[in-house]
C-alpha cells in the first residue's frame, strides 16, 4: 500500500499541494481528477520523488520514503509516466525501453519484460529499432509506458497518458492500463478524459486548489450533483 | 536623470586637463577599451545569443587598418578609423551572409567557426601586411590635450560613449527584441514575423565596426603592432568573461564586467602580488560565475523585475473589431497537392485543404497522419517537397517564415514553445511588432494586454513562462499567436488537457476570435470541441486527405470510423 498523509508540496513560494490524504492499495486502480491547476501534476511527481515534500509523510509498506532520493522510490517499487513522455529521442525504442530496466533486479528480467511490453504494445515490437523521435504521439506514450514498465514497478503513476491522442489511440492506452491493472498492478491515473477514467477506476480522488475535495467510489461522485457539475462536466 | 549624465560626461571629458599622473590615463584608457569590446561583442553574442570566439579577428582587422594606412602609408589616422570600422564591418557582414544562411550553424558550431576566422586572419596578416616583424605606428597626436595618451583616451571615451548609447538604443527597439526572440528561439522568432537572417547580418556588422574603431585607436596606443599581440585568443575570451560576469542578457552588463575585471587585474600588479593577484581574481571569477549565473546585473535587476507595471501601462489598447468586408465563405486559403517527407517517411503525400473566410475549421485525424507538418509548411517552418499553398490568391509556398506571418497567418505549437527568457508580457508583445501593421514597444505591449486579458494570463503577465503550468503556457501559445491580429489563425491541441468545465470556457474563446474577423482551423482529438465548434471538418490520414464536410456527416463516414475513431462516435 502506497500511503500520502497530510502532504503539502510547494511550487516556487506558494504551495501547491496542501493537506492531502491519499492512498493506493495493492493492484488498486486509483484516479485523480480536477480542473488545470490543481497541483495534480505536482501531487504524482512528489509521489514519484521527483519533487520535494514540505511536510506530511510518504510510506510504501509502512516504510517512510518522504525525504528519499528519487532512485529509493524506485526500489520501493515506483514507477512514473512523466506529463509529456520526457523519451530519449534519439536513442532506439529498445534503448529507451532498456534505461527503464536499470536496477539489477529489474535488469535480471529484461527480456522477459521486453517480451511483456512488446505482448502489451504490439506495434512497438515491429518498431524496435527505429529512434523514439520518429514515432507517432501514441507510439511515443506506449514506449513512455513501457520504460516504466521495465522497471517492474508495483505502483505505476501516469499523468495524462491520454493528452494529445488520438480516440482509437486513447482506447489502445486506457485497455493496455486495465490489462496491466488487472496482472496484479497497482496504477495511480491523473486524467481529463473524465468519463473513460472513471469506467476504469475503482476509486476516485478530485483535486481542487491543491485539495481534495472528493473522494469515493466513481458511482458515489457521478452521483454527487454539485461534484458531477463543478469537476465531472457529465450532464 | 540627464543633468547627472552631463556632469558625468564632463567630468570624464575634463580628466585629461586635471594634470594625473600618465598611468592613470592609460588605465582609463584601458578600462574604455574594455567596456568598447565587451559591449560590442555583446550586440551580436548576448543579444541574439551566437557566442563568437572571434571579437580578436575583427579588433584585429581594425588594428591592421589603421596600422598599414596610417603607420606605413602616412595617413591621417583619424581618417583611418572610419575605414578601420568599414573593413571590421565588412568582413563580419560577408561571413555572417555565408554562414546565417545555414540552419546547422548554431551554437557551438558557430563558436568554432569565428574562433577559427581568428587563425585565418592572423596568417594573412602575418604574410601580407605585416610581412613579420610588426608595424611601427608613429603618428602625431592632435595637441588638444596636454598629453598624447591624454588625446587617446578620450578617443576611446567618444568610442565608448558611442558603443554604450548602440547598445542602449537596440536594446529598447524593436531590432532588440527581434534579437532577444532569436537567442530564446530562432524558429519561432522567424514564424512570428521576426526578419531573423537580416537581424543578426546587421547585429554582426555593427558589433564588428564596433570592434574595428576599438582596433583602430589602439593601433596608436600602442604604437606597435604584431600579429601574436593583436589576434590574440586571450582578448575573445577575456571579452566573454566580462560579458559574462557583467551579465548578457542586459546592454550594461558587459561594461559591468569589462570594469570589474579590468579593476581586479591592475589591482594586483608588479612583484610578488601579481602571482597572487592573478590567482586571487580567478578565484573572485569562479566564484562570482557560479553564484551569479545571470551576471552580476543580471542578478540585481532579477531583484527588482517582480515590480508591477504601472496600472496606466496595463490598460489594453481599445478593440477595433477588425469585420473583413469581402464576403464570408470565399477560399481564403487553398492547399493542393502537399507533399513532404522526412528521412524517407511521408509526412504528407499530396494534402488538399481549402479553408475559406470567416470559417471554424476542424482538422483531425490519426498521430502522425500530417496534420502539424501541415501547419508547419503553412506557417513556413519548414519547405515543402512539392504542391501548392496558396493564401488570398498569393503563392507561399518557399516564401521565408517571417514574410508569411506579415501576410496574416499565425499559429501555436503543439508543444508550446514561449522565449524563455522574456517575459509572459514580453512574449506576446512580440508579434505586434512584427505583423501586418507594424506597432512601435508601447503599442504592442498595450496590445499584449489585451490578449492577455482575453486569455485570462492578465495577471502572469510579468511571470516567465516557465513559472506557468502546461494549461497556461498553451493559452500563452493562444495570446501571442492572436497578438498578431491574423487573417487565418491555426490552434495545434490548444484545447487538450481541459476539463469539461474548462472547455465551455474555451470554447467561447474560439467562437469570440471568428467574431473578430479571423478564421480559425483547428487541430484536435478533443471530439466535443470539434462536434461543437467546427463548421467544417477535415480527415487527414497517411498525409492526405480522405474527408471533408459538416462535423456530424464527416463523423459518421465508414473510412473516418475505421482510420481515427475505432467506434462511431455519434
Amino acid at each position: 500500500m502506497y500511503e500520502v498523509s497530510n502532504v503539502r508540496v510547494n511550487y516556487g513560494a506558494a504551495a501547491a499541494v496542501s493537506d492531502v490524504n491519499l492512498r493506493i492499495d495493492a493492484g488498486e486502480l486509483v484516479v485523480v481528477l480536477g480542473p488545470n491547476g490543481a497541483g495534480k501534476s505536482t501531487l504524482v511527481n512528489a509521489m514519484a520523488g521527483l519533487h520535494a515534500v514540505e511536510a506530511g509523510r510518504l510510506a510504501v509498506d509502512g516504510h517512510d520514503i518522504t525525504r528519499s532520493p528519487p532512485h529509493r522510490f524506485c526500489d520501493r517499487g515506483i514507477a512514473i509516466v512523466p506529463e509529456g513522455r520526457r523519451l530519449f529521442a534519439n536513442l532506439s525504442v529498445r534503448e529507451n525501453l532498456e534505461l527503464g530496466s536499470y536496477r539489477a533486479e529489474a535488469r535480471r528480467a529484461r527480456t522477459e519484460s521486453m517480451e511483456r511490453v512488446c505482448a502489451l504494445f504490439p506495434v512497438l515490437a515491429e518498431r524496435l529499432g527505429a529512434p523514439a523521435g520518429a514515432l507517432s504521439g501514441g507510439q511515443q506514450q506506449m514506449v513512455a509506458i513501457g520504460r516504466a514498465l521495465m522497471a517492474r514497478p508495483r505502483f505505476l503513476l501516469l499523468d495524462e497518458p491520454s493528452l494529445g491522442l488520438s480516440p482509437m489511440v486513447v482506447h489502445e492506452l486506457f485497455r493496455a492500463i486495465r490489462q496491466v491493472n488487472a496482472e496484479g498492478m497497482a496504477v495511480l491515473l491523473v486524467e481529463q478524459n473524465v468519463a473513460m477514467a472513471l469506467e476504469l477506476a475503482r476509486r476516485a480522488y478530485v483535486l481542487d486548489e491543491g485539495r481534495i475535495a472528493a473522494e469515493g467510489l466513481p458511482s458515489e461522485l457521478v452521483g454527487r450533483d454539485d461534484i458531477r457539475r463543478a469537476y465531472l462536466g457529465t450532464k | 536623470m540627464k543633468g547627472a549624465l552631463a556632469l558625468c560626461a564632463a567630468l570624464f571629458c575634463a580628466l585629461p586637463f586635471a594634470g594625473l599622473p600618465a598611468f592613470y590615463e592609460s588605465f582609463l584608457y584601458l578600462l574604455l577599451h574594455a567596456i568598447v569590446l565587451a559591449t560590442s561583442w555583446n550586440l551580436l553574442s548576448g543579444y541574439s545569443g551566437y557566442f563568437s570566439f572571434g571579437h580578436g579577428a575583427f579588433f584585429g582587422i581594425g588594428v591592421y587598418t589603421t596600422a598599414a594606412l596610417a603607420g606605413r602609408l602616412g595617413w591621417p589616422f583619424l581618417w583611418t578609423l572610419p575605414l578601420a570600422a568599414l573593413a571590421a564591418a565588412a568582413l563580419g557582414a560577408g561571413l555572417g551572409a555565408v554562414v546565417f544562411r545555414v540552419r546547422a550553424l548554431r551554437g557551438e558550431l558557430f563558436a568554432l567557426l569565428t574562433l577559427a576566422i581568428t587563425f585565418v586572419l592572423a596568417t594573412v596578416a602575418l604574410n601580407t601586411v605585416d610581412g613579420g616583424p610588426g608595424i611601427q605606428v608613429m603618428v602625431d597626436v592632435p595637441k588638444i590635450t596636454p598629453t598624447a595618451s591624454g588625446f587617446l583616451y578620450l578617443l576611446m571615451l567618444g568610442a565608448a560613449a558611442l558603443t554604450l548609447w548602440t547598445a542602449y538604443a537596440m536594446a529598447h527597439s524593436r531590432f532588440g527584441t527581434g534579437l532577444f526572440a532569436i537567442r530564446d528561439d530562432e524558429d519561432v522568432a522567424e514564424v512570428m514575423g521576426v526578419p531573423t537572417y537580416r537581424f543578426k547580418l546587421a547585429a554582426f556588422a555593427i558589433s564588428c565596426a564596433l570592434a574595428g574603431l576599438a582596433g583602430g585607436i589602439h593601433a596608436i596606443f600602442v604604437s606597435y603592432v604584431t600579429v601574436a599581440e593583436t589576434f590574440s585568443i586571450a582578448l575573445a575570451v577575456n571579452v566573454v568573461l566580462m560579458s559574462a560576469l557583467g551579465g548578457t542578457r542586459h546592454w550594461l552588463g558587459p561594461a559591468v564586467g569589462a570594469v570589474a575585471i579590468t579593476v581586479l587585474l591592475y589591482a594586483f600588479t608588479g612583484g610578488e602580488a601579481a602571482v597572487i593577484g592573478r590567482a586571487l581574481s580567478g578565484l573572485i571569477l569562479i566564484i562570482v560565475i557560479v553564484a551569479m549565473p545571470e551576471g552580476i546585473l543580471g542578478q540585481i535587476l532579477k531583484r527588482f523585475r517582480r515590480r508591477e507595471l504601472p496600472r496606466s501601462a496595463r490598460k489594453g489598447s481599445e478593440v477595433s473589431v477588425q469585420i473583413t468586408t469581402r464576403a464570408l465563405g470565399e477560399p481564403l486559403l487553398v492547399v493542393q497537392g502537399l507533399t513532404k517527407a522526412f528521412k524517407g517517411v511521408q509526412a504528407l503525400a499530396g494534402a488538399n485543404l481549402e479553408v475559406r473566410r470567416g470559417e471554424i475549421l476542424g482538422l483531425v485525424g490519426p498521430n502522425g497522419s500530417g496534420k502539424s507538418t501541415l501547419i508547419n509548411l503553412v506557417s513556413g517552418h519548414y519547405r515543402a517537397d512539392g504542391g501548392s499553398i496558396r493564401f488570398e490568391g498569393r503563392e507561399l509556398a518557399g516564401i521565408p517564415a517571417h514574410r508569411i506571418a506579415r501576410a496574416g497567418i499565425a499559429r501555436t505549437y503543439q508543444i508550446p514553445r514561449p522565449f524563455p527568457q522574456l517575459t509572459v508580457l514580453q512574449n506576446v508583445a512580440l508579434p505586434p511588432m512584427f505583423g501586418q501593421v507594424v506597432m512601435d514597444r508601447a503599442a504592442a505591449a498595450r496590445e499584449a494586454w489585451r490578449w492577455l486579458e482575453f486569455t485570462n494570463l492578465g495577471d502572469k503577465a510579468n511571470s516567465y513562462p516557465g513559472e506557468l503550468n502546461l494549461h497556461q503556457r498553451k493559452f500563452l501559445e493562444l495570446a501571442r499567436a492572436l497578438a498578431a491580429r491574423p487573417k487565418l489563425i491555426f490552434l495545434d491541441e490548444v484545447l487538450s488537457g481541459l476539463t469539461p468545465l474548462e472547455m465551455d470556457g474555451a470554447l467561447r474563446l474560439i467562437r469570440a476570435i471568428r467574431e473578430q474577423g479571423a478564421s480559425v482551423v483547428f487541430v484536435e482529438h478533443v471530439m466535443r470541441a470539434v462536434m461543437e465548434l467546427a463548421d467544417r471538418v477535415v480527415v487527414l490520414t497517411y498525409g492526405r486527405a480522405i474527408a471533408a464536410g459538416m462535423p456530424l456527416d464527416v463523423m459518421r463516414h465508414p473510412e473516418v470510423v475505421s482510420a481515427y475513431l475505432g467506434a462511431a462516435h455519434v
